[in-house]
């Protein structure tokens, strides 16, 4: 695949941008049959992939046969949709091409978001003004719930404190591992995957895994089956409800989220690792660099994007982070509650649909300050190069 | 640290004390550092691979680490608790039942945000900056509070003063369904990714693409598709591993029945009432974790280094 | 160009429109009866277990001789399922085990009533009891169809160590504490309590206060309470509650102590009790707890329960599921009148797999395999016929920003702050009452 990628400028694509409308009968008949073709092939594939999605809805069907169609549609006919909707923009006269084509490109991704984020967005400022069933407006008196309710200003202080340190730590483990794995003669793939393990664990998985750390039993209840209270007794002393002790609770709960999400910054970062090319790095070596210099001058300024990337992502996963703070224990209780918990709790649990809607909204401005940061970033990289 | 003004000396006393810090390649305190960090990243781990080979009775009475002190004891391990997990009533349906939406839901995100992003890249257009932000800024979105709206949007379509916006598409329990869904929860973060990779891409190679008569199709698919392998690939490894653990999605648009259900939904069920049941919860997460560590080995050789900086050069 | 530029987004949304045209679906609602689609499904929230044995008693006594698919699903995410299939329109039968929740589905519009199902109400009443059938009123129409019970006025004992040490059984508030005492005098630990329970931590402890509110004040001012009809911090609920932290706080009748109650699961809560000497002697816990109870222990052997004893007067609490209908159609009312009819009601209760007590007055005690729920069912029946002071459990009826909010915490708190915080807490829990 890399091989062919360094010569771009293959014949096939020349043809396409070199092709002049042509003048004359003869011409205008080429053009009418391209046309037609052109637009008959979108149509007929079209037909076709809505035949197989048809297909596809079918309960009933063999299963191998459904993930079998399935791949084909899911790869082929996306690629198609593009493809064929690229010829489309060729037919429109030559001062309109370039101005149609990066919609083509965006559109459907734009279209789709429309539908499932943007529009439940809609729907949800809409919700925050309503009252618990969502019937009649009530103006600000959600908003005023949540930065006045006891609980709601716990969440509030607590997601501060996930989102400082669950990428801090999340974003520099990863990326001391991706650089030291990234130096290893031999099993720098084991190594990483020891550390991504837990990103394939699912939910109800990850759950169990740190109740086995964290459960308490008091003395007099059973044998502590929890590893921190093994080593507690191990050492003399008397167990600890760990998920009870305010407010370190809430650093053993974001220390799940920071093992589980390791991985995925060490896959990104380490992908952007080996993306700076060998002679840069080697260079400087010779130049007489030590690793700590090669480190701090190369490798983090040439991979810096990337790391802004991921941390965004940290931030926002932080500021979202409601089940591992849900299935450890009584939030409210342990004084542990999140936003997005709250979220859940007043939304589905309390059945409160305003109030609920109303914490929503304050996530989403929570992340204006992060997007700000990013757009300069975005017009810093197309300014320098 | 350019060439000209140092030393062989230079060099090897530089060269020295990394050996002495043992920071150079394959280096004790890289490999020292490495092996703790793997250890404390296992340590939970094994704790459930352990579990989920103890027998029941002993789980709920014993820590999982009582094993060590005597770990050739039989009656201290059973492979019960696989065979009663492997045993879940439709277990093979809804085995294929995950694949049927992991698959689609992975590659159809990958590949609209990867036209997306390049166009956010390399194409000029108004709107580029609003849009962009918008788009990222959606990963803020609780999937949660999407559910209902949709559901509606689904089922009964929605109209403006008579007039249909939104056609009633009747996607629920469908394949197509959960697959536009999870594209869509997916998209933003993918767009994300894949625009800060592909947007750091060389110029130069672009442009003289361009110069060479390319457009902005052969491009894309010639060029910054070959080029973006390794970001493409961690995203794809992670959009995989969020569609084959999700519990949510798939019970919303497909439903719990045991025809439709997925992996996930079937080991849920083997949750007791009071959240009892360990022993059989490890197993699963180990069955359930089987297909999507393979991916991520079979995905682990787009990672080589080269294979980036070799295209570049070209 | 603008409008050019418009074209893709509305091609594409015109293709997904046109491709999608063929199909329609329907949704359910209202009193006019639909057509028979040939399946039922019923939503719950027991357990996976336990609706799969639910699966099979239905698969065999009702599959058989009717022409539809009766479906038992299990979600664990089942409030969340509720709201969301009932937006979808994809709800036909749930299983709720929270009254207060009949109540919001009927004034959502999606529930449909008994009445309307053509149910014969006095005839309703009859079977389960007009205190039970009245839990699912709203506006004057019923919505809830009792299915399910579990019987919560109990209180175990070590029965071996207990009649070795001769210990009477009391049948008065006033000697259950007089035998606590007797425990300390005897250097033992009278009672045994644990309050955690994940996301629910503190309902064991609001069954208590209900408990003791039924035997102080009885039915009527407990209805009240609920309905908050008198506010939480009434005379009468300091009172309960305060009966309920004098046997919490008092010296040596926790084992561990009421400030560690909150953190010991509720499951592990009654393990001390079969130790070798007992290390707590007394339990207050339902029906089902002795699943947790050890391997090999045996009812009326190693353990045994009383009924909690009467302060002003004997109450009865219990709790259960309501079964709430979004689909009028014939197959759906001939499942729901078989599923809460004696066949099968009196089947679940010989089912060794399954801890469910039946609501219907007309299952007779030797329906059930399991002795615990035999002797509890004729405390119950009783009960629901009238006899004593029933009452639904509380923290179900109530609002869930209160019954499974405020006064969950609120008893949590009450045991880490002691005695004295008991006034500002029930405040709260009165402040948190919603308005509307």
């Amino acid at each position: 695949m890399s091989a062919s990628a360094g010569e771009p400028s293959g014949s096939d694509a020349g043809v396409i941008a070199a092709a002049p409308p042509s003048r004359g009968a003869r011409g205008i008949w080429t053009f009418l049959l391209r046309l037609g073709t052109a637009l008959a092939i979108p149509v007929i594939g079209f037909g076709l992939l809505w035949a197989t999605f048809d297909f596809l809805r079918d309960e009933d069907a063999n299963r191998f046969l459904v993930v079998g169609v399935a791949i084909v549609v899911g790869v082929g006919g996306v690629f198609f949709l593009y493809w064929a909707m690229n010829r489309l923009v060729d037919l429109f006269p030559a001062r309109y091409r370039e101005g149609v084509r990066p919609y083509v490109f965006v559109g459907p991704a734009l279209v789709i978001l429309g539908v499932f984020l943007v529009y439940p967005v809609i729907n949800t400022l809409l919700i925050s003004l309503k009252d618990s069933r969502s019937e009649s407006f009530v103006g600000l008196e959600n908003f005023s719930f949540v930065f006045t309710d006891e609980s709601m200003l716990r969440a509030i202080r607590n997601t501060l404190g996930w989102i400082i340190v669950v990428p801090l730590f999340a974003v520099s483990i990863g990326l001391i591992f991706a650089t030291l794995a990234d130096r290893l003669r031999r099993g720098e793939a084991a190594a990483k995957s020891l550390i991504f393990l837990p990103m394939a664990i699912s939910f109800a998985g990850a759950a169990i895994t740190w109740r086995l750390i964290y459960s308490f039993r008091p003395t007099g209840f059973g044998s502590n089956i929890g590893l921190l209270n093994g080593v507690m007794l191990g050492l003399g002393q008397d167990p600890i409800p760990w998920l009870q002790e305010q407010p370190w609770n809430n650093l053993l709960l974001m220390v799940i989220m920071v093992w589980m999400q390791t991985g995925f910054a060490m896959v990104v970062l380490s992908a952007a690792i080996k993306a700076i090319p060998d002679e840069i790095i080697e260079a400087a070596r010779i130049d007489g660099a030590s690793e700590m210099q090669v480190f701090r001058r190369i490798i983090v300024p040439s991979i810096l994007p990337t790391i802004v990337v991921v941390a965004t992502y940290m931030v926002i996963n932080a500021l979202k982070v409601f089940d591992i703070v849900f299935v450890m224990g009584s939030a409210e209780t342990n004084h542990t509650e999140v936003i997005a918990e709250r979220m859940i709790d007043w939304f589905f649990i309390a059945n409160h649909d305003g109030r609920g809607a109303a914490i929503a909204v304050v996530l989403f401005f929570a992340i204006i300050p992060v997007m700000i940061w990013n757009v300069r970033r975005f017009r810093e990289q197309e300014m320098i190069r | 640290m350019s060439a000209q003004t140092v030393s062989a000396d230079d060099i090897a006393a530089a060269r020295k004390a990394d050996e002495a810090l043992g920071t150079r390649k394959g280096g004790w305190v890289v490999r020292i550092t490495i092996i703790a960090i793997v250890i404390l990243w296992l340590i939970p781990t094994i704790g459930v691979l352990i579990t989920s080979f103890r027998p029941e009775g002993l789980v709920d009475t014993t820590g999982w680490w009582t094993v060590f002190a005597r770990p050739f004891q039989a009656a201290s391990w059973t492979l019960e608790n696989y065979r009663l997990a492997l045993d879940t009533a439709g277990f093979g349906n809804a085995f294929m039942n995950s694949l049927a939406v992991t698959i689609p839901s992975t590659v159809i995100p990958i590949t609209i945000a990867a036209f997306a992003a390049y166009a956010f890249s390399w194409m000029e257009f108004r709107g580029r900056y609003v849009l962009f932000v918008i788009v990222v800024g959606l990963m803020v979105v609780p999937i949660q509070m999407t559910l209902i709206p949709l559901l509606r949007l689904f089922n009964n379509g929605a109209t403006l003063g008579g007039l249909i916006v939104f056609p009633d598409l009747d996607l629920n329990g469908t394949f197509l369904g959960i697959w536009l869904a999870h594209a869509g929860f997916g998209l933003p973060l993918a767009i994300y990714l894949l625009r800060s990779y592909i947007g750091s891409l060389p110029s130069s190679i672009i442009e003289s693409a361009k110069i060479d008569g390319a457009d902005h199709f052969t491009i894309f698919w010639r060029l910054v598709i070959p080029l973006s392998v390794p970001a493409l690939a961690a995203f794809a490894i992670f959009q995989y591993l969020w569609v084959w653990n999700d519990l949510l999605v798939a019970y919303v648009f497909l439903g719990g029945t045991s025809e439709t259900r997925v992996l996930t939904i079937a080991l849920a069920g083997l949750v007791g009432q009071q959240g009892e049941n360990w022993h059989l919860l490890t197993a699963a997460a180990f069955i359930s974790m089987l297909l999507p560590l393979i991916v991520f080995f079979s995905l682990q050789k787009y990672f080589v280094r080269g294979l980036t900086a070799g295209a570049v050069k070209g | 160009m603008r409008r050019l530029r418009l074209i893709v987004p509305i091609a594409v949304m015109m293709l997904i429109a046109a491709a999608c045209a063929g199909d329609e679906g329907g949704d359910g609602g209202g009193a006019e009866q639909e057509e028979d689609t040939g399946s039922v499904n019923v939503l719950n929230a027991t357990s996976a277990e336990e609706s799969e044995v639910l699966q099979n008693l239905v698969d065999e006594l009702i599959t058989p001789n009717v022409e539809y698919q009766a479906e038992m699903e299990y979600s664990d995410q089942f409030e969340e399922q509720i709201q969301i299939r009932s937006e979808a329109g994809t709800l036909d039968v749930i299983l709720l085990p929270q009254p207060g929740a009949v109540a919001d589905q009927a004034a959502s519009g999606n529930a449909i009533s008994l009445e309307d199902l053509g149910f014969d109400i006095a005839q309703l009443e009859e079977t389960f009891g007009e205190y039970f059938l009245s839990l699912g009123e709203f506006e004057g129409e019923h919505y809830g169809l009792p299915t399910n019970s579990n019987y919560k006025s109990l209180i175990w004992y070590p029965k071996e160590a207990f009649d070795a040490a001769g210990y009477q059984i009391p049948t008065t508030f006033d000697e259950l504490i007089a035998l606590s005492d007797q425990i300390v005098a005897d250097g033992g630990t009278p009672w045994c309590v644990g309050f955690e329970s994940d996301t629910a931590t503190g309902w064991p402890a609001t069954d208590w206060v209900e408990d003791i509110m039924l035997a102080t004040a009885g039915q009527d001012v407990y209805t009240q309470w609920v309905n908050h009809e008198i506010p939480f911090n009434d005379e009468s609920v300091v009172n309960a509650v305060s009966m309920f932290g004098d046997v919490m706080f008092a010296e040596g009748y926790v084992l561990g102590g009421a400030d560690q109650t909150p953190a010991i699961a509720f499951g592990d809560a009654p393990l001390p009790m079969f130790e070798d000497p007992p290390q707590c002697w007394l339990h207050r816990q339902a029906t089902f707890i002795n699943a947790f109870f050890p391997e090999g222990t045996e009812y009326g052997v190693d353990y045994d329960a009383f009924p909690f004893p009467a302060i002003d007067q004997q109450g009865a609490l219990f709790a259960g599921e309501l079964a709430v209908t979004f689909r009028n159609s014939p197959e759906v009312v001939d499942f729901l009148e078989r599923f809460s009819g004696v066949e099968v009601q009196c089947a679940m209760g010989g089912d060794p797999g399954l801890s469910r007590l039946s609501p219907n007055i007309e299952v007779g005690a030797d329906c059930y395999a399991n002795p615990v729920l035999a002797d509890a069912s004729v405390q119950l029946s009783a009960a629901l016929s009238g006899e004593g002071e029933a009452g639904f459990d509380a923290s179900d009826q109530m609002p869930p920003e209160v019954g499974s909010g405020s006064f969950w915490t609120g008893m949590v708190e009450y045991m880490q702050q002691g005695p004295d915080s008991l006034q500002g807490i029930l405040d709260e829990i009165e402040a948190s009452w919603p308005t509307e």
